[in-house]
């Protein structure tokens, strides 16, 4: 079997991990215009539905996406402020009701 | 000097004529690519195409055959994904592209494993890694299991809409010290602490960090739902595993 030097090896993970660094940042800029789940073919690749979505004339298996990229795609994914605020009440209502219940001793709930 | 037909794999001389625009870049690749068998420049090719199952094959044969393993990571892995970083920067591939490659990265790097455990080395830790329940968007968790792996965390991924009992046994079977929940949905978000309340349930919750992020998630909601920590990027998220986990550096 080969060996390896743990020292040169982590040297090779750096460099990995800089280049996907790179790529990070890149993508964290390209995605404010251009949908992340949208592939090089402007194949959707998503596995939730989009009003972007529409079918590929070519290929009934997949979906195309149809932004034109000319304005913001993520305002059909951003919610209201108020959705926020209503969120956070809801966390803290889990919280709070789980201490509740095991102050209580009652078992956690089931999943279906 | 070394000239693009001095290079074997037509599939990388390819690469370099049709995507590479600046002059250093060519010419540095020209260099790297002539001097590289052929073999580590089919992992290479196979890589930058994003075809794990041959990136898989390769890499084995490769290591099979005897070929140093950093060999095959400087030659083979590492450069291709330098082609595909480039291509993704000047926008001939984008983000599933990208998400292909690292896969295909990740198949290979796996017959790595055993000759660095043989050597000593071990991942920094196991990572459990899910989007939530009611929750189909991965790109983000993709990206930040990308960052993880790279920087030598071995990850277990669960995919999307992930229940919290799907949580909590990966973390039991893997022995998990560290898992990260993602969601983008705001209405799904709450199902973040649902499972961090789970697992406090099954009497689990001090043996696992957990960590949380997402575009609506922030600093304050991660706090009220009770996780170790928040990252707010793929980038955060690697920083934020290695604060988490007591790290002793190979």
């Amino acid at each position: 079997m080969s060996e390896i030097d743990p020292a040169e090896y982590q040297e090779r993970l750096d460099r990995i991990s800089d280049i996907f660094a790179g790529m990070v940042s890149h993508a964290e800029t390209t995605t404010q215009h251009r949908c992340p789940y949208r592939d090089r073919h402007d194949h959707c690749t998503a596995l939730f539905a989009c009003r972007n979505q529409q079918p590929n004339q070519g290929d009934l298996e997949t979906l195309i996406c149809g932004h034109d990229g000319v304005f913001d795609y993520r305002d059909a994914w951003e919610s209201h402020p108020r959705n926020q605020e209503r969120m956070q009440r809801k966390i803290r209502n889990i919280r709070l009701k789980a201490q509740h219940r095991r102050s209580k001793g009652e078992p956690g709930i089931q999943e279906p | 000097m070394e000239k693009l037909s001095d290079i074997a794999n037509q599939i990388i001389r390819e690469e370099i004529e049709d995507f590479l625009e600046q002059p250093e870049e060519i010419e540095r690749n020209i260099k790297l690519f002539s001097r590289a068998q052929p073999l580590m420049q089919e992992i290479a090719a196979a890589l930058i195409e994003g075809d794990d199952s041959e990136v898989d094959l390769l890499t084995r044969n490769a290591l099979e055959s005897g070929i140093d393993a950093i060999e095959v990571m400087d030659d083979g892995l590492i450069a291709g994904m330098g082609i595909v970083g480039i291509k993704f920067r000047d926008a001939f591939i984008f983000v599933p592209e990208v998400l292909a490659c690292a896969r295909a990265m990740k198949a290979g790097m796996a017959h790595l494993e055993p000759i660095l455990s043989a050597a000593g080395v071990e991942p920094l830790g196991t990572v459990i890694m899910g989007t939530v329940k009611g929750d189909l968007h991965d790109i983000g968790k993709n990206l930040c299991i990308m960052m993880l792996r790279g920087a030598g965390f071995n990850v277990i991924d669960l995919g999307v809409d992930t229940s919290a009992d799907e949580f909590i046994d990966a973390v039991e079977q893997h022995g998990a010290p560290l898992m990260g929940m993602s969601a983008l949905l705001t209405t799904t978000m709450p199902n973040m602490g649902t499972t961090i309340e789970a697992f406090i349930d099954a009497d689990l919750r001090d043996d696992v960090q957990i960590m949380v992020g997402g575009a609506p998630v922030t600093e304050g909601f991660a706090d009220d739902m009770g996780a170790d920590g928040y990252g707010k990027d793929a980038l955060a998220c690697v920083a934020l595993a290695k604060q988490l986990l007591p790290i002793n550096p190979t």
